[in-house]
Order: C-alpha cells, then structure tokens, then sequence
C-alpha cells in the first residue's frame, strides 16, 4: 500500500467523490497542523484550533461532493483560507482582537467567500432544523423523503401506512404548511 | 394549499404548456404571489441542504473521531448518552406494549418453551447433518481444524472489536474468527456479559484491520414492531441471509433486553447481526424458541451499550464506538448490494475447547 503522503490533492479529492472515508482521513490528518499552528499563534487554544478546522473540512467536503464544483487552489490553501477567515470572525464575535500572523502564504479569495456563505447558511440552518424539531413526525420524515431524498409518493404512501399516493399528498402539504407557519413564527 | 400544489408541479414541471405560460405570466404580474413562490423555493432548498449538510457532518465528525483520538472521550460519552436515551426510549415503548398486553390477558398464560442456543454443536449436529450440509460446501476446501463449536459474530467498528454471543464462546481455549475474505485469524475474548449473553472479541492481530471500514453503524432510534429486519450469519462454512419482521420488542420469557423476530434462526446463528432495512445495527442474534419454528431472539444493541457503559473499562468505552459511522452507509442501496458491503464485517466463529 502506499504511504497516504503520497496521494496528491486530485488522487484524494477524487477518492473523495467516490466516498472513501480514507481520503477523507487523510486530508483531515494532513492539514490539521497548519490550521492549529495558526490558531494557536493568533491567541487560539488547542480545542478551539480543532473545531474550527472541523469547520473547514465540512466546507471543502460539502464542496468536493458538489458536482459543479472545483478546487481552484491547493487542499491546504482551501483549509487555511476558510480556517482563518472563520477564526477571524470568531474573535470578531468575542470582541478579542490583535494583529494576525499568517502561516501560510498562499491565501484563495473564493475559500474566503465560500466560508462566509457557509456562515450564513448555518445560522439559517439552525432555524431550520429547530423548526423541523417543532414540527415533529412523522412530518418532518415526511418532507424529508420527498424533498431530500426525492422518494417517490406512492413509496411514501406505503412507508407511512397511507391509503394511497393522493392521501400522502395532501398529507405532505399540510406537513408543509406547518413547516411554513413555523418558520414565518421563528422570524424568517 | 392550492398555490402549493402549483409550486410543486411548476418546479417539478408536470404543469402543461399552458398551464406553466400561466404560472410565470402570474408570477411577473402579482406580487404576492411571487414572493409566496420565492419563500416556497428558499424553504425547500435550505430543507435539501440541511439534510445534506447534517450528512457530510456526521462523515466530517466521524473522520474527527478516527484521526484525532485526543477528542474522542467526550464524543464517546455522548454517543453512549445518546444509546441511554434510546434505551429508556425503548423501556418505555416495552412498558407501554406489556401494559397494553396485560389487559388482554396475553401475558398472563405461563411460558415455559425452552430458548435454544444457536451454536453450532458441531459433535452432535456434523454427526446428522453431515450427509446434507457437507454434501453443499465440500468444494469448499477447509484449510483450519474442525471446531468444537461454531457460531457468528460481526465487527462493530474499525478498531477490530467484534460482537458474538456469550453462550457460544464461553469456556473456550482458544477463539478464531474467518470469512470468505478472512483466514481463520485468533481472537480473544475482552468483555462478557452473560446476563444479556454477550462477548465482546478483539482480534489479536491488529495489521487485519489496517483495512477495514465498516459501513454500517448502530441505530440510535428505537426500532418499532412490525419493520422488516435481517440478518447474515454461518449456520454453515457459508454465509446465509435470513429476512422478517420485528415482531415483538420483548423476547423469550418477557425479557424486555430481546427483540422477537420472525426470522428462522439455525444453530450457528448466534452472535450474526440483526440489522433494520437501511442496514443499521439494533441487535445481536441470541437462539430460537425450541417449539416455534420460525421465531428468533435478538438482544438489543442499546442495552449491550449500556452494558459497557456500566462495567467496561475505559479503554472499551472509548474505543466501541469509534471508527464506526454513526449513520449506516448502506441505506439507500439495493439489498444485495448491502450484504456485499456487510459480508467482510460478518464472521463465522470457531470455538476450540481442549477437553
């Protein structure tokens, strides 16, 4: 087998297309001491450096899986940029501030802008999952199945004991409408 | 809910030529009605992305927790929170079923069928068997020892634990695990609960493992009467796949740590996973009732964690659990191709006693 140093960016990103969770593990072990040296000089602790860098990963392996998507730059300058961009934003929040000193040269603008969008996105994504928890089931599975998972009505009609595919309709779009009133409540 | 079913089909375009010139004229022309169909299709996004946001997390988090082991005490304690949580989840749901049943008097008929245990007592069965299950898997040549006696276990995670039943390892001498894919490969017992007939094994060589990557996890919900289920496990030198239903959430004598399942368990049986439709672990097969064919018992995967939780070393604690995606893998995927994804995680056990 060959040593996992060996595999280029494109071998893994490649195998992380396919799902390998090797790839994965390995991309995850390769740049997670970068990220934490930077951290940890610019005033982070050991733990915040290995949340932040969870971060990161999440943001370049939901863009890996993205079929329209491809890395412009280096795996380590992608972490690094979304790292660093996140932390910079994190110490924003707790009001802590100080010059940065960077450890990395190379830096992608894009990586920047994909970690702000992923910011934004979270925190419209927690009120979404909070108000699929009020929602409750089985509408939230529900709407799931048919819109995340694109299963077809009557299989839904069969999985939630519905008489047939109409009934589980119009089950759905008052699931739906629900969800709506939720969201409209929690301020969205 | 008109104007929804309109959204739907314009964006799923069922809507005629027509119809959809309508739709989008409309759209152009009054406000409110463009900004309900904005807000549906915003709502419907973040929905998909949430969902596939909280996958790509578990993966992430799950890749956290094999190449950082510095922080996986605390993910291990809370995924064992979260089994204790199903766990009194799943009392609850037996409680209310037996209070449901009680009144109907059903339990009150005494039981006394006798729970057979599922090893393989090769002495006995080879001797009458040997004429038909020989006769299938004699092209198969045996490299290893005839074992004392046989039974199944499954990999619970990378780390190379594997699950099997107490009654079949216990007073062994020596244990081997083996496969299609795996040389009989020695093992050794780390953790035993006979009160819910559990051993838990490690194999003694680590570098077997280096390759592993177990696609299934353990399901955290607690699984209700009436899904299908399966299991895989070596009745004989072969692997054998058995289908059914949860039947009951209490097993033999009312033990409320069984799942009864219709599934026809043979000897050798014990110790196999029994896994829900995605292919998600809720159990370990135990035996069969000795005068229902057709029945099987499963005990349940939350109270083997709670087991350990309680009495197994930390080294245990944190290691059960780690390197095994806590989503199943295999959920979307045809049936044959979830057992070819399972099969080298599925082992047949040899048990060798020297008297």
């Amino acid at each position: 087998m060959r040593k996992s140093a060996s595999y280029t960016d494109e071998e893994l990103i490649e195998a992380m297309r396919r799902g390998d969770s090797w790839a994965l593990d390995t991309v995850y072990k390769r740049h997670f001491g970068l990220v934490q040296k930077f951290i940890v000089n610019n005033s982070g602790t050991r733990e915040e450096a290995q949340d932040i860098y969870q971060e990161a990963v999440i943001v370049l392996y939901e863009k890996v899986n993205d079929a329209g998507f491809t890395l412009e730059c280096a795996i380590a300058t992608f972490l690094y940029s979304v790292s660093r961009r996140l932390w910079l934003k994190h110490l924003r929040d707790e009001g802590r501030k100080g010059l940065i000193r960077e450890e990395h040269d190379a830096m992608s603008e894009d990586a920047g802008a994909i970690a702000e969008q992923y910011v934004e996105e979270e925190s419209r994504l927690q009120k979404m999952e909070e108000g699929m928890r009020l929602l409750g089931e089985p509408c939230a599975t529900l709407l799931n199945d048919y819109y995340a998972k694109s299963m077809s009505m009557e299989a839904i009609a069969e999985k939630f004991g519905y008489t047939n595919a109409d009934n589980a309709k119009n089950q759905k779009y008052k699931c739906l409408q629900r969800l709506k009133k939720i969201m409209i409540g929690a301020g969205t | 809910m008109k104007d929804e079913k309109l959204f739907d089909a314009y964006l799923e375009s069922t809507l005629a030529a027509e119809e959809r010139t309508a739709f989008e004229e409309r759209l152009e022309q009054d406000e409110a009605f463009r900004l309900a169909f904005e807000q549906h299709c915003d709502l419907l996004s973040d929905l998909v992305l949430l969902q596939k946001r909280l996958v790509i997390k578990e993966q992430v988090k799950a890749s956290r927790m094999r190449v950082m082991p510095a922080k996986t005490e605390a993910r291990t304690v809370f995924y064992l929170r979260t089994a204790s949580v199903a766990a009194a989840t799943a009392f609850v749901a037996v409680m209310s079923t037996i209070l449901i049943l009680s009144k109907g008097g059903y339990l009150l008929t005494s039981r006394s069928n006798q729970i057979t245990e599922l090893n393989r007592k090769v002495g006995e069965l080879r001797a009458s068997n040997e004429g038909i299950v020989e006769g299938i898997t004699r092209s198969k040549k045996r490299t290893y020892a005839p074992a004392n006696l046989e039974a199944s276990a499954f990999a619970l995670n990378n780390q190379g634990y594997i699950l099997t039943s107490y009654h079949a390892v216990k007073s062994a001498d020596s244990i081997y695990v083996r496969n299609s894919l795996l040389e009989p490969t020695a093992a050794e017992v780390v953790y035993t609960d006979a009160t819910i007939d559990l051993a838990i094994l490690k194999l003694k060589n680590d570098s077997v493992i280096t390759t592993w990557r177990v696609p299934y996890g353990v399901r955290s919900t607690a699984p209700e009467i009436g899904e299908k289920v399966f299991t895989l496990g070596y009745p004989r030198n072969d692997m054998v796949y058995g289908e059914g239903s949860l039947s009951s959430l209490s097993g033999y004598g009312n033990d409320t740590a069984m799942y009864q399942i219709s599934i026809p368990v043979n000897p050798g049986n014990s110790g196999g996973p029994l896994l829900d439709e995605y292919g998600q672990v809720i159990g370990v097969i135990r035996g069969k009732e000795s005068s229902a064919e057709g029945t099987g018992f499963a005990v349940k995967m939350v109270n083997i964690l709670s087991s350990v939780e309680k009495n197994g070393n930390d080294t245990l604690k944190l290691d059960l659990l780690k390197g095994s995606p806590k989503k199943s893998q295999i959920r979307q995927i045809r049936r044959p191709d979830q057992i070819k994804k399972i099969n080298p995680y599925v082992f047949n056990v040899l048990v060798y006693k020297k008297d």
